[in-house]
């Protein structure tokens, strides 16, 4: 037998002048298994929780129902009170009967009391049938895997040594670096990009925390948060490296946009990279053409790179800078920001010439003698240019690199439509994946300015840091668990959880579902696609929201009769 | 001992980082100027791409702060003072009396409803009124009325009195002063914000003399179901529904007369509009001015085509020369360029106008780069020199994150703020 | 008829429709007092069976309630709900009763207004159909 206690809040008059409170109060003590109820004034307060508190005492009290406000914002207060005096915290119920009740119902007061009073009951049946639980707590590998050795896996690979974690930084290359080795300077603040790469490689290098792997190939991930194995091929060996989170940072390949505006084709066509390479050379022609939006913002690929409208503005000043000339075709100059904006500022303000098409009237190319010509119908001007120039610039968009597939899903993280790793939400966890433990920086995720890779390496070696530091995963009680009695191994469950949670392992020659508790979310999709009531929800059982249905139903018909 | 962080700043930034640094361990002071935490993402209806409601994604980040072991909340504070450096800056933190006993206060709002005060609700742009005895929006955390001593009866008269009459937990104290906490800071976080430039400065747009030109954040009020309107679209001068509705991109912004700088989101947060009124006026139809549609990031572009082809919203690249009110004082006159060389000038008549104004640095910015000894960049943004360290202020551990160093959407803001607390690691390490 | 008052059972998930119910509570929007709210994490851990029970054992209409498609905190969850609700409803139809005593609909956290509507508008359906005939052999 449970020992049941009800405190019911009047919250002021906010609850009391609705809901005859003290009526519910006795009604609750008809209740089964109660054995103690009470109001307070307002039961959050530090006069209301003392008095709770002695209560639960005085009357040994085994399971607590507070009838008041939302859980949402009062659980927590009235947990913490149970475990001070003694009671597990997940023997609490909380039933709302002020945002649900009283002040929905403000000009019923009889049909508000009596809604309250099936709401406790409803509560106290659950509660009698709750269970203690502890939280489930796995230990974490004090150990940090960053994938990807560019500027993004540099700088999550920085911080984390900085923060005095080991960190192994995989990269498939034989030198570190990616693609900021082909890129000599960077906007907007005209540094060059060496500088930047040295710095950090020679942190991680004089940092006995580091651990680089060139050539390295990624062949297996296994695992979970805290405890995650991943396997890695050099030199023909494999080698096994347990870490307690990874860092994703693999970065993005430039679209190759062949059989657009002559490219292959004609001499003087190239991509954006492989005019930063020649840059890089010293070579710098007397005249360019930039063209936007090649192979975006188009069907077929809608999307917009971010980063090529300001790279084509800062190669354009570096043309003009040598004393040549540069004209950008565009769809919209995206120099979204202040930064941006000033570089586009700058550059208008030194002669580059802007010229604006559209979708539907693309820039035309030909070759004529040692020049090449560029027509361009303007929509500024409303009227066709025509452009001689030396060398013609394609800026592409980035893409999702071609191995991206595979690393999505050894690590069985999800990748969107146009193959960028998709992070948990867009708007506020940017920086995670749905699954614990692995996080995403770079233009792995999305095209980002050098700038925004390093903000969001620095949150991905943050998210990393965090398990690793508290040196364990705590998961709230409200996870799932399967009966093996009951479990037919039909594998439903599985189909039906969002967080590879479950799987199906071998149990004394029978196939049972087993949930990882780590990895569970608590969400129940499980319960529900369990077709043999095996699966449970701790704080949701089947059999404590039955009751709750019982008590409604029993209310109900005691109120009619 | 733990390290304390002092985080200037309660929006989405200064919460995330807060989060973030109190997962690590530190013991985090987060100091908001108002009495809520929340910030500008709290008076968002929904947000692009997605359209997720923005409280419904909000607010369980504020509960967590708010409960957070290692996080203590000043609402309605401000930093007074800070002294010394890194890694050992003492800071002084003034907590501004709200007149209410927090801990006594269950925020039931049985003072508010007996407050005789209505002064200009902050919260709603202006679009309602608000008692002298407030919550600042249901969702508010903490949950806790703040008395705005500017406009008590009680405080500035000596006479009134009743909210404190109808309390019946007695939190109402008109003796309460200001006071102080003392603490020394490992590191200092900025993460003030943004605040809307006064678009009224513009006159060719029209917004104070035309009834029926607003700005988009009133525009979110007014979408929001539990906004001043109850989420019911009408325009000012005859509460009637708009059938016909503009928006004016970079008003302020990319003007080397106002703000030199894109302010990066409203060529969004425009395109969100424009589909969220269709929810409220099926029939509406929606255009929007601009210079260059910069839809950069995740699904941004998709967004757009989504708004042009799904929602039929105009989008027309011109920055309108002149917003006049129309002849019967009923919706606004519109006059542009229809732009190219063969544009000629053309007016059109708009049921409903909706600026989208520079965002420019919040107006505690420049105060609390003053008080922390950190350099200011031309647009007054904080300034973040080290291309290293993108995080860095000009002074050692002071860090930035989200709109108050540069201009930035939610997400980049959040990345940035998460991103503090490594560096703060990175700092307290190599301080030990 | 005049006076049934039915009792009617709304399973809210956590994030969105529970939510949302406390935001209509502390908009203080009036509704009818019949529905009484269970909170459960995802409306996808709704099992059909406790509908079918509800039903069965009386109750005269269910209410399963979730976030938006799309904004399901659980990236997916609200799909499933999506397809097992008008499962339960044809389950229920076959064996007799009004599949409208059964209702999925969605509603967010910033929806304290469309919560009342749905509220309002089930009671009243609920009306209309009269007491669960359930309720007729029970009694």
């Amino acid at each position: 037998m449970a020992r049941i206690g009800v405190f019911i809040c009047h919250c002021g008059h906010n609850i009391a002048s609705a809901v005859a409170v003290e009526e519910v109060v006795k009604f609750a003590r008809t209740l089964p298994d109660v054995v103690y109820s009470d109001h307070n004034l307002y039961s959050c307060s530090e006069e209301g929780l003392g008095s709770i508190k002695k209560s639960i005492e005085e009357n040994k009290l085994d399971r607590v129902v507070v009838a008041a406000c939302t859980p949402r914002t009062h659980e927590p207060l009235f947990r913490r009170l149970c475990e001070q005096a003694g009671i597990n915290k997940y023997l609490f119920e909380f039933v709302n009967i002020r945002e649900h009740c009283s002040w929905i119902h403000a000009k019923e007061p009889n049909a508000a009391t009596e809604k309250a009073k099936k709401l406790v009951a409803m509560g106290v049946s659950k509660a009698a049938l709750l269970e203690p639980q502890v939280e489930s707590e796995s230990g974490v590998i004090p150990t940090a895997v960053v994938i990807g050795g560019g500027l993004a896996g540099l700088t999550a690979a920085a911080s984390l040594v900085a923060q005095d974690i080991d960190t192994h930084l995989i990269e498939m290359e034989g030198k570190l670096g990616g693609q900021l080795n082909d890129i000599s300077i960077l906007a907007p603040n005209f540094e060059k990009s060496a500088d930047l790469l040295n710095k950090l490689v020679s942190e991680l290098k004089k940092s006995e925390r580091g651990h680089i792997h060139l050539g390295a190939k990624l062949v297996d991930v296994k695992g979970f948060v805290g405890n995650f194995e991943i396997t890695v091929e050099e030199e023909g060996v494999q080698n096994k490296i347990p870490a307690g989170a990874i860092i994703l940072a693999t970065g993005t390949q430039e679209h190759q946009p062949e059989g657009e505006y002559g490219f292959r084709k004609a001499p003087g066509v190239v991509t954006q990279l492989e005019f930063e390479r020649a840059l890089q050379r010293g070579e710098v022609p007397k005249r360019v053409v930039f063209i936007q939006c090649v192979g975006s913002r188009q069907p077929g690929r809608e999307y917009c790179s971010r980063i090529c409208c300001n790279t084509s503005l800062k190669n354009a000043l570096r043309v003009v800078e040598a004393g040549g000339t540069a004209a950008i075709i565009h769809r919209d100059i995206m120099s979204y920001g202040a930064a941006w904006e000033e570089l586009y500022r700058q550059a208008s303000e030194r002669g580059v010439a802007f010229f604006r098409y559209s979708l539907e009237d693309k820039p035309r190319i030909s070759a004529e003698n040692k020049h090449i010509l560029v027509e361009v119908f303007d929509d500024n001007l409303g009227e066709g240019v025509t452009l001689h120039t030396d060398l013609v610039v394609l800026a592409t968009p980035l893409v999702s690199r071609d191995d991206s597939g595979d690393v999505s899903r050894m690590l069985k993280v999800p990748r969107d439509k146009n193959g960028f790793y998709l992070e948990a939400h867009v708007k506020l966890r940017p920086i995670e994946f749905a699954t614990d433990g692995v996080f995403i920086c770079g233009s792995a995720r999305w095209p980002s300015s050098a700038r925004e890779v390093m903000c969001q390496a620095l949150a991905a070696a943050a998210k990393a840091a965090i398990p690793i530091k508290r040196g364990k995963v705590v998961t709230e009680a409200i996870t799932a668990w399967s009966d093996p009695d009951k479990c037919a191994g039909c594998g439903n469950c599985v189909i039906a959880c969002p967080y590879e949670a479950i799987e199906i392992v071998d149990q004394d020659g029978r196939k049972i579902a087993k949930v990882n508790e780590t990895q569970c979310k608590g969400c129940g999709n499980c319960v529900a696609a369990c077709p043999n009531d095996a699966m449970q929800q701790r704080g949701f059982t089947t059999r404590q929201l039955s009751a709750m249905i019982d008590a409604l139903v029993k209310r109900a018909l005691e109120e009619s009769s | 001992m733990t390290s304390k962080v002092v985080v200037v700043g309660g929006g989405i930034a200064g919460i995330q980082a807060a989060l973030d640094l109190g997962d690590m361990g530190y013991e985090v002071h987060l100091v908001e100027r108002t009495p809520s935490i929340g910030g500008r993402m709290a008076q968002l209806d929904k947000t692009f791409p997605t359209n997720d409601c923005s409280l419904c994604i909000l607010s369980p980040k504020m509960i967590s702060c708010a409960g957070h072991e290692n996080i203590k909340l000043h609402t309605y504070s401000e930093i007074e003072s800070a002294d010394g450096g890194f890694p050992k800056t003492r800071v002084r933190i003034r907590e501004k009396a709200r007149y209410v006993i927090l801990s006594r206060c269950t925020g039931c709002g049985d003072c508010i409803a007996k407050c005789p005060v209505k002064v200009t609700f902050e919260f709603e742009e202006g679009l309602s009124k608000r008692k002298a005895v407030y919550l600042p929006f249901p969702q508010a955390v903490p949950r806790k009325v703040t008395i705005d001593a500017e406009h008590c009866r009680m405080i500035t008269e000596g006479k009134c009195g009743v909210c404190k009459k109808v309390c019946q937990a007695g939190a109402i104290d008109y003796e309460q002063k200001d006071s102080f906490v003392d603490l020394e800071a490992g590191a200092v976080v900025i993460a003030t914000g943004f605040d809307l430039a006064d678009a009224s400065a513009l006159r060719q747009y029209g917004l104070g003399t035309c009834k029926d030109v607003i700005t988009s954040l009133q525009l979110e009020r007014i979408l929001s179901a539990a906004g001043p309107t109850g989420g019911r679209l009408t325009r000012p001068s005859d509460d009637t529904e708009p059938k016909k509705l503009a928006f004016v991109q970079c008003v302020g912004s990319r003007d080397s007369r106002m703000f030199k700088y894109c302010s990066s989101v409203c060529c969004m947060y425009a395109t969100k509009e424009s589909i969220l009124v269709r929810e409220h006026v099926p029939d509406i139809e929606s255009t929007i001015f601009y210079m260059d549609m910069r839809a950069t990031g995740k699904g941004f572009q998709e967004f757009v085509l989504r708004a042009e082809r799904s929602y039929g919203v105009r989008y027309i690249r011109s920055r309108p020369a002149e917003v006049q009110p129309a002849s019967d004082g009923r919706g606004v006159l519109v006059t542009y360029d229809t732009g190219g060389g063969i544009g000629e000038q053309r007016t059109e008549k708009f049921d409903l106008l909706v600026l989208c104004p520079a965002l420019v640095p919040s107006k505690g910015t420049s105060e609390i780069a003053r008080i922390l000894g950190v350099e200011l960049d031309e647009n007054g943004f904080i300034m973040t020199p080290d291309t290293r360290n993108p995080i860095d202020s000009t002074k050692k551990g002071v860090l930035v994150c989200g709109f108050a160093g540069e201009p930035m959407d939610i997400p980049d803001s959040v990345a940035q703020a998460t991103g503090v607390a490594a560096r703060v690691a990175e700092l307290l390490q190599e301080a030990r | 008829m005049s006076d049934f008052n039915p009792t009617i059972l709304a399973f809210c998930c956590n994030w969105c429709s529970y939510a949302g119910a406390d935001l209509a509570g502390v908009s203080r929007l009036q509704m009818p007092p019949n529905v009484h709210v269970v909170r459960v994490m995802c409306s996808a851990s709704v099992k059909g069976e406790y509908i079918l029970k509800a039903i069965s054992q009386g109750v005269d209409g269910v209410l399963v309630l979730g976030c938006h498609i799309g904004d399901c905190h659980y990236m997916t969850g609200n799909h499933r709900t999506a397809k097992r609700i008008p499962v339960v409803q044809k389950l229920l139809k076959d064996v007799g009763f009004d599949e409208r005593r059964v209702r999925l609909d969605w509603v967010s956290a910033a929806e304290g207004e469309k919560f009342q509507r749905v509220i309002t508008e089930f009671v009243e359906e609920i009306k209309g159909l009269g007491p669960n005939p359930v309720r007729e052999v029970m009694s």
